[in-house]
Formats: structure tokens, C-alpha cells, sequence
């Protein structure tokens, strides 16, 4: 089933085309890495499906349902989560807290509520707390619960960033170089939590990534860009060998 | 570093001991003089100040300074309802925490316009002086330099001017709001917040709607401060623009850095160990001044997360987070 | 009537353009608002009035030693307390130097306690004619000096290396830090020089104000209200906002309401802010939310 489509989006900054006439579509369990060299517009292609960035023309489809001009809270509550290149953790709270916040729309009761501390409030924050408890659980960092998310190795940050994003089963996962700064063991993990999340959820995971030999591993298809445009699209098998990706891309690398 | 957290024993303790102290406050107008009940009840009125300044310098990270723009409009709103309609005083206190949280919303505006940081400050700063030229200009509505006396008033037979019975009444009020504002500190509202403070773009990508979470923390600050503009008027019993000018801001500051940017515990702390040394000063020109400037230099430099921290490294009891385990 | 209001204007509009600018070379310096600066406004008042009037220096020697004392405070302020949280939040800066500011009222209250001082008018010139037009001697001694001052600081930025190293800094302290620049003196210096041309601004409306310890408030206010609408960040933005403002107080004063003297600042700050935030010559100030 298709979950994401994208249709000849781009994006056009003051006469800088960044973004230009992209088209692709996200299938449900499916991994689709997106590569090109710096400056190809990948970041631009999340930001603009993830509502930070307006687009000039496209669209953006979920299940059917038009996304394109809603606000990044509104694209995220409609079921499409990322993760951030640079890290998007709140330092200043625990993990635990980290993980609430991926579930602040999921959880029930409303300021009034919260404010009189009615019970409505506090059995769903109870239940989402239990959530929260589990998914860490999973992968096996129930004991970090209480560390303070500013106080984790680089590769602890990524995961729990991850488990943040991914707690309120979005349909679709947009991760932004997961695996940048991580030690080969991380690394491998990471993977096998990509692995996971699409085989067994059936989430639908777009993926920046720079490594090659990771995404061969891990992607269904590629979508190759380079200067804010599809330059190619295929398995990965298909993009091995391509001549313009080879040219444009593994070739430098 | 992993902290350590309240076990349910400990946070049943906390729980009991959150009562226990506003039921052991009610004797305290038996042990109290005059002067000291009217210093006790400005301490009410100074922890609900420093709880609303917190929550928006501390909580949501913003260098916004309307917070004595709130006071004022709540000191201000209850005595012209008092004083010009027959508003009895005691139904103004949620009136003027209302027109406390219309400012919140009009200093959020600025912020949603994207005027952060030192822009903010000098923003809402000028707030601050345009509501204190108002309260000077608007003399038919405000009284002008003169100010606005409250109108006598009784309540159970008992006359409003009595330091204890407004004890009582500051009492309930502050706990009251302090508790609901643990309540939202203690919610997805409460971690809403510190996650615009910590990263406002990663916050939007969960779903949560930052422009609402500013424009909320906002208005409930101006709320409780409002509130206490109200509790404030009847303190002193005669409203004046001064009181609202920048010693007063100074002083918030102080108390919040003392206690502890953003933490509830903190706020109360700050404003009760800072509102009676300077009325010991207020005899010696320019010592208040003095005082709170040295004190929030020395605690900036020295303690920077103030007495709140401390407190948590002594017990985990102190720790203040933001959620809230089922019991 | 508009000419002797343009005058007054001009002459309120210096004072506020050294402000301004005072304040621009601290923040381009070290990106920290100075929060505290009416206040050093004020004691560089207050220094040459207890110099003048209690000591008995001439005014000239007396304005020289109270700026450079305000430098010399500028100087130790920065190293003393700013720069050991220079890498921290902006909320604790801005915090500390409304810290500072309170310290420096305080002391002048301590001294003075509510009096309000008048100081001996400096420049006993009787004023000039030029048909309506009044022209006093505080006027033209204002003008001249801060004309004479800006010219000199302008030209030093565009002649030396300085306005290079000023230009360095403001663009990337860890670059100017790199190519072997002392960011630290060079920091050092911005805070001393800030202090003393603030103080100047009080030393000069000294004269022709009354003197007392809460006067620095509405300086600071005027102040930012120059730089918001010159354009945060802006030398020239700073001085030209100053001069604007001035004039701005002055009509809106005189053909609408005198009471809007006092408010013409806050107006301006609100006003640019929401319409035009990077003011005339500003950096973009806003964020998207």
C-alpha cells in the first residue's frame, strides 16, 4: 500500500532552485534511501515534506489526504515523524521525558484537565508513561530512563531519538543520517532497528544517508539526487549500476 | 550520570508535606505582630510573582520582561473594579488574574512574531513602561500619580483591612495556584514547554504546537501574576504606578535566581527568603538596590542553578520533574 | 517653531546617538545588550557632578576623569563578571548586567538618597538670536562635541586596522581568534570604550538636566529605541537612530501631545519591531516560528 507520495515537488529560494520537480512514493514497510553529494537538496526534500519548509509547487500525499501546506505540527500529528541530522533531543530532560514528549498528541486531557488534575489527565499520562517504559525497554535502555537525555554517548542520543519518534507508531519515519558519528557496533544496531521498524511495524522509513555500503544494506530503493533533482531511481542493484550515479556520485566517493 | 529519582515512599512524603505546610501556616497569624503578618502576607504575594516569572524565563527560556506589566495590570484591574464598579474585592481576584493573562497574551504576541531573545526583552521592557506611563496618564480611570485607594470592605464581619484574615485568604489563593501550576508543569504541557525552551524546530516535529504551548505559558503566567496584583492591592491598600517600576523587576529576578530558573520549589523559596531582608533595608536609601544587585550578580556567577539544585543533591525528595507517576 | 524644535531634537538626539552607539560596540563586540547601561549613563553624571561641584575641578578635566574612570569600570565589569559566563545562556548576561546597573543606582542612592541635583550650567553663553531661533549654549556644546566625537570614531574605523578588527570580531570570534587577534583585550576594550562614551552621554546632559539615581531607565530605553530603529547592530544605524528619535520626541511632543515625550520610545520599539524588525540598517532579527 502507498503511504507517502510525492509529486514534482520543489523548492525555489530567491532564484536558488533547491529543490526541483521531485517525484517518488513510500510504500508501507518499505526502506527508501535517499543519496547525493552535499548540496542536492536532500535535507530541503525532508524539510519540505515535513512542513519547514514551504514548497514553491507539488505535493505531498499521506494515505490519499493532501499535506502540502499544513505546518510541521500538523504534518507530525497527521502521522509523519523525523528525526533531525544534528540531533534533536531535549538535553535539559530525561529520557524518559524525551520519549513523553514523541507522544504529547497521543496523550488525553485537556489544559483544563491538567490543570485540576482530573483523573481523565492522569490515567492517560499514566498509560503513556507505561508506553514510554516499554519502548525503551525494547532496546534495553529502560535503565537510562532518568539520565538526562544531555548527558548520553552520541549513539545512545541517536537511538533515543529514534524511540522518541517512533512511540506514537507513525506510519511514516523520515530519518536524517541516523548512523552519522556512530561506532561500527551503534552502527549495526541502528540498522537492525531500521530493519525492524519496516519488517515488523510496517512503517515506511525515508533515509538520508552518506554511507553507501549501509544503505545498499539496508534500503529497498534509492532515489539519487544531485543539484535538487532525481538523477536516478531504482533498487539498489539498479543504482550499482548506474552509470550517471556513478558518474555524479560514487565516482567522488 | 543517571539521577536519582523519588521512590513512592518519598514521593508519598513529598505529597503529605505539600499540605502540611499551608495547614501549619493557618496558626501561624497566632504567633505573628502586626508587621510581621503584613511581611508574611507580602511573601504570598511574592511567590506567586516569582512562580509566573519562572515559568517564562525559566520554563519556556524566553527573555521576556512583562512580568511587572502583569502586576500592575492585576493590581490595577482590581481596584478599578473595586474601587469604581462595587466589584467586592474577593470576586476581582480571578477577574484580574483574567486581564493578568490578556497581558500574557499580548507579550506573547511578540514572541510569535518571532521577536526573541534580546529583541523580546527590550519589547517587553517597553510594555512594562508603556502600562506604567498609562496608570499615570489615564488619571480619571487610575488616579494618576495619586493612585487608587481600595474601598473599605468586610468579609464574614470581619473588615479587609485585618493583616490575618487576608492571610488566610492570600494563603488559599497561592496555594491554590501553585499546586495547579505544579499540575502543568507536571504534564505533557510541562515537558511541552521545556521542549521550546531546548529545541523549538525538534518540538514541532512531535506533534505539539509551539506557537500555542508560548501563547498558553504566557497567559497562565500573566494569570497567576495577575492574581497576585489583585492580592497585592488589598496588601497595601492603596495602588500606585511606582510599585510597579523597575525595583519591583529586579526583585523578581532575584527571587528567581535564588530559587532556581524554572523550578516551582525554587520560586516559592526565592520569594519568601528575599521579601522580608528588604523591608529591613528600606530605611537606607539605595541599600535594596544594592542588595539584589549583588545578589543576582553573585548567584549568576556562583550558583547558577540556584537553591533548588542544592536541594536536589541533598535529597531526591527535591527532585522536580516533569511527569508524574501513577501513586 | 519647527526650526527650534529641530534644534532641541538634534540636541536630545546626540545624547542618545552616543548611547546607542555606546551600547552597538559593546554588543557587536561581545553580542551582550547591556541591560545596565542607563545606569552607567548615570554614574558618569554623577562622577562629574561630585568632581565639579564637591571637588571643585573645572568641567572639562572633570569630564575626562569621569570617563576615563567609567573605563576603567567597563573594563573590570567585563572581565570580572561577564566574560566567566560569556559562553552561558542570554538570559544570565542580560540578568547580570541589570545586576550591574542596580549596584551603580544604589550607590548613587546610598550617596545622594531621593534628592534630585541641579548642576551649575556649564556654558554660560548667552544665547544667539537667528531671527525666532534660540540658540543656547548647551545646545551648540552638545552638538559640537558629539559631531566632533563621531566624526573621530568614524574616522578611526574607516582609517586603522580597528575597524577591520571590529568588523573580524562582529563576524566570527572564533575566526578573529584564529588569525591571532587578543579577543579578550579586544573585548576588554569594546566594554571600556562603551562605558566611557555612555558616560559622556550622562556627563553631557548633566548640565541641563536634573540629576538623580533613576535617570538612567529612560536613557537606557531611548538608547535601544535608537538602535532598534538604526537597525540592531548598526554603528551608523545606532547614530542615525539616536538623531531621528530625538527629533521624532520633539514634534510628536509639540504638534500632538506633550505627554507623548515620554512615550515616543516605547512607540518607536513596539512599532519597528513588529513592522520592520531589522530596523533601517539591521541584521534580520526575527525567527520563524
Amino acid at each position: 500500500m502507498t503511504l507517502l507520495d510525492v509529486k514534482s515537488l520543489s523548492v525555489r529560494f530567491s532564484g536558488l532552485t533547491a529543490l526541483d520537480d521531485v517525484s517518488f512514493t513510500l510504500e508501507e514497510g518499505n526502506v527508501r534511501a535517499v543519496i547525493g553529494p552535499n548540496g542536492a537538496g536532500k535535507s530541503t526534500l525532508f524539510n519540505a515534506i515535513s512542513g519547514y519548509v514551504t514548497p514553491t509547487s507539488g505535493t505531498v500525499h499521506l494515505h490519499g489526504h493532501e499535506l502540502t501546506q499544513l505546518t510541521p505540527h500538523e504534518i507530525a500529528e497527521r502521522g509523519i515523524r523525523r528525526t533531525f541530522q544534528n540531533g534533536g533531543l531535549f538535553p535539559a530532560l530525561t529520557v524518559l521525558e524525551n520519549v513523553l514528549t514523541g507522544l504529547h498528541a497521543q496523550t488525553h486531557g485537556s489544559f483544563l484537565d491538567i490543570l485540576l488534575g482530573r483523573s481523565k489527565a492522569l490515567k492517560s499520562e499514566a498509560e503513556n508513561i507505561h508506553r514510554a517504559r516499554e519502548l525503551l525497554k525494547l532496546m534495553s535502555m529502560e535503565h537510562m530512563a532518568d539520565t538526562r537525555a544531555g548527558d548520553l554517548s552520541g549513539g545512545q542520543q541517536r537511538i533515543v531519538e529514534i524511540v522518541r519518534t517512533v512511540a506514537s507508531d507513525p506510519p511514516v519515519l523520515l530519518l536524517d543520517e541516523p548512523a552519522v558519528g556512530l561506532s561500527p557496533e551503534a552502527r549495526a544496531q541502528m540498522m537492525e532497528i531500521i530493519h525492524r521498524l519496516a519488517g515488523e511495524k510496517g512503517v515506511g522509513i525515508l533515509l538520508i544517508e552518506h554511507a553507501v555500503e549501509l544503505v545498499m544494506a539496508a534500503a529497498d530503493r534509492i532515489l539519487v539526487m544531485a543539484a535538487g533533482a532525481r538523477i536516478a531511481e531504482g533498487t539498489p542493484e539498479e543504482i550499482r549500476e548506474d552509470r550517471a550515479v556513478l558518474e555524479a556520485y560514487l565516482g567522488h566517493s | 550520570m543517571s539521577q536519582t529519582m523519588p521512590t513512592a515512599t518519598q514521593r508519598r512524603l513529598r505529597t503529605y508535606a505539600f499540605w502540611a505546610v499551608p495547614v501549619l501556616l493557618l496558626l501561624l497569624p497566632l504567633a505573628t505582630n502586626p508587621y510581621t503578618q503584613f511581611i508574611a502576607n507580602g511573601m504570598l504575594i511574592s511567590v506567586l510573582v516569582t512562580l509566573g516569572f519562572t515559568l517564562t524565563i525559566g520554563n519556556l527560556g524566553q527573555l521576556a520582561f512583562a512580568n511587572t506589566a502583569f502586576f500592575g495590570i492585576g493590581a490595577y484591574a482590581s481596584a478599578i473594579l473595586a474601587a469604581k464598579l462595587g466589584v467586592p474585592w474577593l470576586l476581582t481576584i480571578p477577574l484580574a488574574g483574567a486581564f493578568g493573562a490578556l497581558g500574557g497574551f499580548l507579550a506573547s504576541a511578540a514572541a510569535l512574531r518571532g521577536i526573541r531573545t534580546y529583541y523580546l526583552a527590550i519589547i517587553t521592557l517597553a510594555f512594562g513602561e508603556l502600562m506604567r506611563w498609562a496608570y499615570l496618564h489615564a488619571k480619571p480611570v487610575t488616579g494618576g500619580t495619586d493612585g487608587m485607594p481600595m474601598p473599605r470592605e468586610a468579609l464574614f464581619g470581619i473588615s479587609l483591612g485585618d493583616d490575618s484574615l487576608k492571610f488566610y485568604i492570600f494563603l488559599g489563593v497561592t496555594v491554590l495556584l501553585v499546586k495547579a501550576t505544579l499540575n502543568l508543569m507536571r504534564s505533557r504541557f510541562g515537558r511541552a514547554v521545556m521542549a521550546v525552551r531546548e529545541n523549538e524546530i525538534a518540538t514541532a516535529s512531535l506533534a505539539i504546537p509551539t506557537a500555542r504551548v508560548i501563547l498558553v505559558t504566557f497567559m497562565w503566567s500573566g494569570f497567576v501574576v495577575g492574581c497576585a496584583g489583585a492580592l497585592f492591592a488589598r496588601h497595601v491598600g492603596h495602588v500606585f504606578p511606582e510599585s510597579f517600576g523597575m525595583l519591583h523587576l529586579i526583585a523578581s529576578f532575584a527571587m528567581v535566581l535564588v530559587g532556581g530558573l524554572g523550578s516551582v520549589l525554587g520560586a516559592v523559596l526565592g520569594a519568601v527568603l528575599l521579601t522580608a531582608l528588604p523591608e529591613y533595608l528600606r530605611a537606607f536609601p539605595g541599600m535594596e538596590e544594592l542588595f539584589f544587585g549583588l545578589i543576582v550578580a553573585g548567584v549568576l556567577v556562583a550558583m547558577p542553578m540556584g537553591l533548588a539544585s542544592l536541594l536536589r543533591r541533598l535529597s531526591p525528595v527535591f527532585v522536580e520533574r516533569f511527569y508524574r507517576e501513577a501513586p | 517653531m519647527l526650526m527650534q524644535l529641530t534644534l532641541g531634537g538634534l540636541s536630545q538626539g546626540m545624547i542618545y546617538a552616543l548611547i546607542a552607539l555606546s551600547l552597538t560596540v559593546v554588543y557587536r563586540s561581545t553580542t551582550v545588550v547591556n541591560f545596565g547601561h542607563g545606569d552607567f549613563v548615570m554614574a558618569g553624571a554623577f562622577l562629574s557632578y561630585v568632581l565639579v561641584v564637591l571637588a571643585g575641578v573645572a568641567f572639562l578635566p572633570a569630564a575626562a576623569l569621569a570617563m576615563i574612570a567609567m573605563f576603567v569600570l567597563g573594563v573590570m565589569f567585563n572581565r570580572g563578571l561577564i566574560r566567566p559566563i560569556l559562553g552561558g545562556p542570554h538570559i544570565g548576561l542580560a540578568l547580570m548586567c541589570i545586576a550591574a546597573g542596580y549596584v551603580l543606582r544604589g550607590l548613587a542612592r546610598m550617596v545622594w538618597g531621593r534628592e534630585v541635583l541641579p548642576m551649575p550650567p556649564v556654558f554660560d553663553m548667552d544665547p544667539i538670536f537667528v531671527g525666532e531661533l534660540v540658540i543656547t549654549g548647551d545646545a551648540v556644546f552638545i552638538i559640537g562635541t558629539v559631531l566632533v566625537l563621531l566624526l573621530l570614531f568614524f574616522g578611526l574605523m574607516a582609517m586603522t586596522d580597528l575597524g577591520k578588527m571590529v568588523q573580524a570580531v562582529y563576524q566570527s570570534p572564533r575566526g578573529a581568534r584564529l588569525i591571532g587577534l587578543n579577543v579578550d583585550r579586544f573585548n576588554d576594550f569594546s566594554w571600556g570604550i562603551g562605558a566611557a562614551l555612555g558616560a559622556l552621554g550622562g556627563i553631557l546632559v548633566a548640565p541641563v538636566s536634573l540629576l538623580h539615581p533613576d535617570l538612567g531607565a529612560s536613557f537606557l530605553i531611548k538608547g535601544f529605541a535608537a538602535m532598534t530603529l538604526g537597525g540592531f547592530g548598526s554603528l551608523g544605524g545606532a547614530v542615525l537612530g539616536g538623531v531621528l528619535l530625538g527629533l521624532a520626541e520633539q514634534y510628536a511632543g509639540a504638534y500632538i501631545d506633550s505627554a507623548l515625550i515620554e512615550i515616543t520610545a516605547y512607540v518607536v520599539i513596539v512599532a519597528v519591531l513588529f513592522i520592520r524588525p531589522q530596523g533601517l540598517f539591521g541584521r534580520k532579527a526575527v525567527v520563524k516560528v
